[in-house]
C-alpha cells in the first residue's frame, strides 16, 4: 500500500523550477571534470563546497583572475579545508567553452586553486541553481545547504571596470569566514554582475 | 601680379587656419573616438555657455549591427556605461540621463539596454564666473555586446566659448533624446504585492490604446526579469501583473521605468513607490512547540473525523476481542499499530517534502486534486464497505489489505490498519492540524519530520492508551453477535465517503469518466463478492475465483481517468471565484473581503459552509456591510491559490480570511459556527 501510494505521488512530479533558495539544501548535481572523473555535489558532505561559474574570456572573470581577486579567494577556501568547484556551463561553440586540456592549462596559468574543473555543456546544473552570469558563485556548508549566492565582490555595477577589486567587499570571503567561526552567514544574497551564461540556446 | 596672387592665397590660408583654431570645427576634432566595434561622440546643444546655464551635453554611441549596449540596470547580466568628467573648478555634470531602455533577450535571460545606438545625455552646469575657453572631457567605459561582450574605454573632449547659448545642427537632436528620458508618471498609480505576483495599476486617460506596456525594475531582486508581463485593461485603468524574482532581496519600493506603447509610440515613465506593506507577505507562522502541541492535538481530533471513524470503530472491535487475550499481545498491537501509523506519516511527509523541495506547489490535501487517486480512494471505500458487509476472511493469499476481520490476529494486519487509517484520513484536515502542517511543510528539515510524528503520534494515542489499558472497555458488551452487526452498520459511513469522492471526481473530469470509476467500482464488489462465496470451496474453484477477482480488479484499475479534464463541463466559473489580480483590486478600493479557500473533497470545508457559511444570516450580513465574498476552490491543482495559502503559513484548506478595508486579515478558525461567524463578521470594518 505504501508502494501504491509513493507510486501515486510521483506521479505529480514535474521539475520545472530553476533557482535555488538560500538557507535550503541545495539540489544534487554530477558533473564530468577536467580529468574525466566523474564529481557528485553529494560526495562532499562535510566540507563546505563553493561554486564559481567561469567563462574565461567574459571580461568580468578575466579581471577577477587579472587582479588575483579570484586566486585569493580560492587560496582562503583551500586553507579552510574548503572545496572549490569551478563549473562551465558554456555550450560548445560558444564563448567559454573548452576542452579538459585548456581548462588545466587556464588553471595552471592563472595560478588558480579550484579543486575539480566541470563541465556543464548542457547548462543543465546552471539553470537547475539560476546561475545567470559569469562569475556567479554560491556557497553551501558542510550539511549541504546553500548560504550565499550571488556575486564574489560588492564591485559590481556602472564603473566596474575602473575598480580596485582588492578593495571590495568580497562576499565569498566573509561567507567562508563566518560558516568557519560558526555563525550565520550576514549577506546570503547579492546582485550577481558578469557576462550572461553562454547556455546552449 | 602673380606674387600678389600667391599673397592672397595666403592671407586666404590664414583666415582659414584663424578660423579653425578659434571656431568649433576645430573644436570637435577630438570629441570622437572609434575603437572598431563601437564609436563614440560627445555632442552638445551649444558650443557656447554663459553664467550659471546648463548645458545638455550627449554621448552617441554607435555599435555594429546587431550589438547593443546596457541600461542602468541591465537586467540578469552585463554592465551600464561609465561617465567620469573632468570639468574646469565650479561646473557640474549630472548624473546620466537615460533614455527609456528596450529588452534584449539572452535566452533564458533578459537583459535591459540598447541595440545598434544609444545617446546618453549629461546636463552641465556652470558657475556665475569662469574663465575662457572651457575644456570638458569625460572618460567613457561600456560594454558593446552580441553574444560575448568586449569592454571598451575611450576619452573624448570639447572646448566650449563663453557667450549666449546658440544652438547648432545637434540641439534639436539632443532635445529629442531628452524628451525621451523617463517622467515622473503623471497619472496615479499604486502597486500590491499578493504571494509571488506584483501587480502594478495604473490609470492612463485620454488613451485606451495601450497596446504594450512593461516594467524594467531598477534594482536587483523584486521583480523576474525573464518573466512575461501580463497587461490588463478595465476601461482607463490598466493592471500590469509582474512575477517575483527567484531570489528575493528585501526591497521596500518599486522604482524603474514603465514603457507604454500609446497609439503605436512608446512613452516612458519613471515610478517610484514603496510597496504596500500590509499586503507584502504577511508569512503568519507559529512556532515549533506551538506546532508540535498543535499537530499533536489535531492528530487526536481526526480520529473523530467522518473519513476515519469508520475504520478506527472496527479497529476498536478487535480490540475488543483481543482484550480477552494476553494483555502483553495487546500492548504489542497497540504499538505495531502506531508504527503502522508513524511509517505512513513519515513516508508521505518525506513525500511532500521531497515534492515541494522539486518546486510543486502542494500540500495536505494536494493528492486529492489528482482524480486519479480520488477514483482509487472511491474503490478502496467501496471495498472496504464490502468487506464489513461480508464474511470475507481475507487471508494471506491476498495481502495484508488492512485486515479487519476478528479472528484476524496477524501483527502485520495491525500494522496495515494504521497505513490504512491513515490514507483514509487524507481528505479531512482537522482543526489544529492547519497550521502545523503549514509550519511543518514551509520550513522543511527536521522539524518537519518533528510536526509529522507528533501528528501520528496524536493519532495513534487512544488505541496505544486502550492497548495499555484494556480494562477501559469492559464497560462495552462482550464480543459477539453485535460485533457482526457493528461492522455491518460502519459499512454505510465508507459507501456514503465513496459516493462524496464520486461527486468530488465529478468536478474534476467528465461524466463519462466518473461513470466509469463507477462501473469499476460495481466490479471491485463483485470480485470481493465472489471472494467470499467461494472461500470455503474447493481449491481449484477458489484459485479460479480469484483470478478472475483479480482480473475484474485490474480492468477497473484501467478505467481510471488519468488527468483532470480542463474543458469539464462541470468547471466551475463563479463569478467570486479567487483571484490574486481580483483581491488586489479589491484590497486596492479598501473594500473588505471574505476570503474562503475550500475544496471539494475537504470535508471540514463543506461543513463549515453548510453551517455556517452559507446561512443566510451570514449571508445577509455580508450584504449589510459590503463584504465581498470570494472563494478560492482548490479542488483542482492551482499554483496561484497554493502559493496565496503558503503566504499565510498554510498548505492545506480550509482557510478563512477575513480582510478588514486596511490592515492585514484576520485568520478565522477552521471550524466554523455561525454564530462564531457572525461574531466575526459584525466586528469587522
Amino acid at each position: 500500500m505504501k508502494y501504491l501510494l509513493s507510486l501515486l505521488v510521483l506521479l505529480f512530479i514535474n521539475i520545472t523550477t530553476a533557482s535555488v533558495t538560500t538557507d535550503l539544501s541545495a539540489p544534487r548535481f554530477e558533473l564530468l571534470d577536467s580529468y574525466g572523473e566523474s564529481v557528485s555535489l553529494s560526495s562532499f558532505k562535510g566540507n563546505t563546497v563553493v561554486l564559481e561559474w567561469t567563462n574565461h574570456d567574459c571580461p568580468f572573470v578575466a579581471k577577477h583572475y587579472k587582479t588575483g581577486n579570484m586566486q585569493s579567494t580560492q587560496q582562503l577556501a583551500n586553507e579552510q579545508g574548503v572545496v572549490w568547484l569551478t563549473i562551465i556551463s558554456s555550450a560548445p561553440g560558444t564563448q567559454g567553452f573548452v576542452l579538459p586540456a585548456k581548462a588545466n592549462q587556464l588553471t595552471s596559468s592563472r595560478s588558480a586553486k579550484p579543486n575539480h574543473v566541470l563541465f556543464d555543456p548542457e547548462g543543465g546544473v546552471g539553470k537547475m541553481y539560476g546561475a545567470k552570469t559569469t562569475p556567479h558563485m554560491y556557497v553551501i556548508d558542510d550539511q549541504g545547504v546553500l548560504r550565499y549566492q550571488g556575486a564574489i565582490d560588492d564591485a559590481g555595477g556602472i564603473g566596474f571596470m575602473n575598480k580596485n577589486l582588492l578593495e571590495a567587499n568580497n562576499y565569498v570571503k566573509n561567507a567562508l569566514t563566518e560558516i568557519q567561526g560558526g555563525q550565520a552567514v550576514s549577506t546570503r544574497v547579492s546582485k550577481p554582475y558578469g557576462c550572461s551564461v553562454k547556455y546552449k540556446s | 601680379m602673380k606674387k600678389l596672387y600667391t599673397n592672397r592665397l595666403n592671407l586666404r590660408l590664414a583666415l582659414v587656419l584663424f578660423l579653425i583654431c578659434f571656431f568649433p570645427l576645430s573644436t570637435l576634432s577630438n570629441s570622437y573616438f572609434n575603437t572598431g566595434q563601437s564609436s563614440v561622440t560627445l555632442l552638445t546643444e551649444s558650443n557656447q555657455i554663459g553664467g550659471e546655464e546648463t548645458l545638455l551635453v550627449g554621448l552617441e554611441f554607435k555599435l555594429s549591427p546587431g550589438w547593443h549596449t546596457y541600461w542602468e540596470n541591465p537586467g540578469d547580466s552585463g554592465e551600464g556605461a561609465s561617465i567620469k568628467w573632468n570639468l574646469p573648478s565650479g561646473f557640474k555634470a549630472s548624473t546620466i540621463l537615460w533614455p527609456g531602455p528596450e529588452r534584449i533577450p539572452v535566452e533564458p535571460l533578459m537583459t535591459y539596454g540598447y541595440e545598434d545606438k544609444a545617446l546618453l545625455l549629461t546636463e552641465i552646469k556652470s558657475p556665475k564666473e569662469f574663465s575662457n575657453p572651457v575644456k570638458i572631457s569625460a572618460k567613457i567605459n561600456w560594454l558593446t555586446c552580441k553574444d560575448i561582450c568586449i569592454p571598451q574605454e575611450g576619452q573624448v573632449d570639447m572646448t566650449l566659448i563663453k557667450g549666449p547659448k546658440v544652438a547648432n545642427q545637434f540641439t534639436s537632436k539632443l532635445k529629442e533624446i531628452a524628451s525621451t528620458v523617463p517622467k515622473n508618471f503623471p497619472s496615479p498609480y499604486r502597486v500590491s504585492v499578493i504571494n509571488e505576483k506584483i501587480f502594478l495599476q495604473f490609470e492612463k486617460e485620454g488613451s485606451r490604446n495601450i497596446s504594450e506596456a512593461y516594467f524594467f525594475p531598477s534594482e536587483y531582486g523584486l521583480i523576474n526579469y525573464a518573466a512575461d508581463q501580463k497587461l490588463e485593461k478595465n476601461d482607463n485603468s490598466f493592471s500590469l501583473e509582474l512575477s517575483s524574482a527567484e531570489v528575493q532581496l528585501k526591497t521596500n519600493t518599486l522604482k524603474g521605468v514603465l514603457k507604454l506603447k500609446v497609439d503605436g509610440i512608446k512613452e516612458f515613465y519613471a515610478l517610484d513607490l514603496p510597496l504596500e506593506k500590509n499586503t507584502n507577505n504577511p508569512l503568519i507562522s507559529i512556532s515549533l512547540l506551538t506546532g508540535i502541541i498543535f499537530a499533536f492535538l489535531g492528530g487526536i481530533i481526526l480520529n473523530a473525523m467522518p473519513c476515519v471513524f469508520p475504520i478506527l470503530s472496527i479497529k476498536i472491535l478487535s480490540f475488543i476481542e483481543q482484550s480477552q487475550g494476553s494483555k502483553e499481545k495487546l500492548f504489542h498491537h497497540g504499538l505495531v499499530f502506531s508504527a503502522g501509523v508513524l511509517t505512513t506519516f513519515l513516508t508521505v511527509s518525506a513525500l511532500l517534502i521531497f515534492l515541494r523541495a522539486s518546486g510543486e506547489a502542494i500540500g495536505w490535501g494536494y493528492q486529492l486534486q489528482s482524480p486519479w487517486v480520488v477514483s482509487l480512494l472511491i474503490y478502496l471505500f467501496v471495498g472496504i464497505g464490502i468487506v464489513f458487509m461480508g464474511n470475507i476472511v481475507l487471508g494471506s493469499s491476498f495481502g495484508n489489505f488492512g485486515t479487519l476481520v476478528q479472528n484476524q490476529k496477524d501483527l502485520a494486519s495491525s500494522f496495515f490498519t494504521g497505513v490504512l487509517a491513515v490514507i483514509v484520513a487524507s481528505p479531512c484536515t482537522a482543526p489544529f492540524m492547519g497550521p502545523a502542517l503549514g509550519l511543518a511543510l514551509l520550513q522543511p528539515g527536521l522539524q518537519s519530520i518533528v510536526i509529522f510524528l507528533a501528528l501520528g503520534i496524536g493519532f495513534s494515542l487512544p488505541y496505544l492508551i486502550l492497548s495499555i489499558y484494556p480494562q477501559l472497555l469492559s464497560k462495552l458488551p462482550k464480543p459477539g453477535e453485535w460485533m457482526q452487526t457493528l461492522k455491518q452498520i460502519m459499512a454505510f459511513p465508507m459507501w456514503a465517503s465513496a459516493l462524496w469522492l464520486a461527486w468530488v471526481l465529478s468536478s474534476q473530469v467528465d461524466m463519462q469518466s466518473v461513470f466509469a470509476v463507477l462501473l469499476g467500482a460495481l466490479l471491485i464488489a463483485l470480485g470481493l463478492w465472489l471472494l467470499e462465496k467461494t472461500q470455503n470451496s474447493a481449491s481449484i474453484l477458489r484459485r479460479l475465483t480469484l483470478i478472475f477477482s483479480l482480473g475484474l480488479m485490474i480492468f477497473s484499475i484501467w478505467l481510471l481517468p488519468i488527468t483532470s479534464d480542463n474543458n469539464s463541463p462541470n468547471l466551475k466559473n463563479e463569478e467570486n471565484a479567487f483571484s490574486a489580480q481580483k483581491l488586489s483590486s479589491l484590497r486596492s478600493e479598501q473594500r473588505m473581503v471574505f476570503l474562503n479557500f475550500t475544496a471539494d473533497w475537504c470535508i471540514t470545508c463543506k461543513v463549515n459552509e453548510a453551517i455556517a457559511l452559507d446561512r443566510d444570516k451570514v449571508k445577509k450580513v455580508l450584504d449589510e456591510k459590503n463584504i465581498i465574498y470570494l472563494k478560492a476552490d482548490w479542488t483542482r491543482k492551482d499554483p496561484e491559490i497554493a502559493s496565496m495559502l503558503a503566504s499565510y503559513g498554510r498548505t492545506g484548506v480550509p482557510l478563512y480570511l477575513l480582510f478588514p478595508s486596511q490592515g492585514d486579515p484576520i485568520i478565522l478558525p477552521e471550524l466554523l459556527t455561525e454564530d462564531l461567524l457572525l461574531d466575526f463578521l459584525e466586528e469587522i470594518n
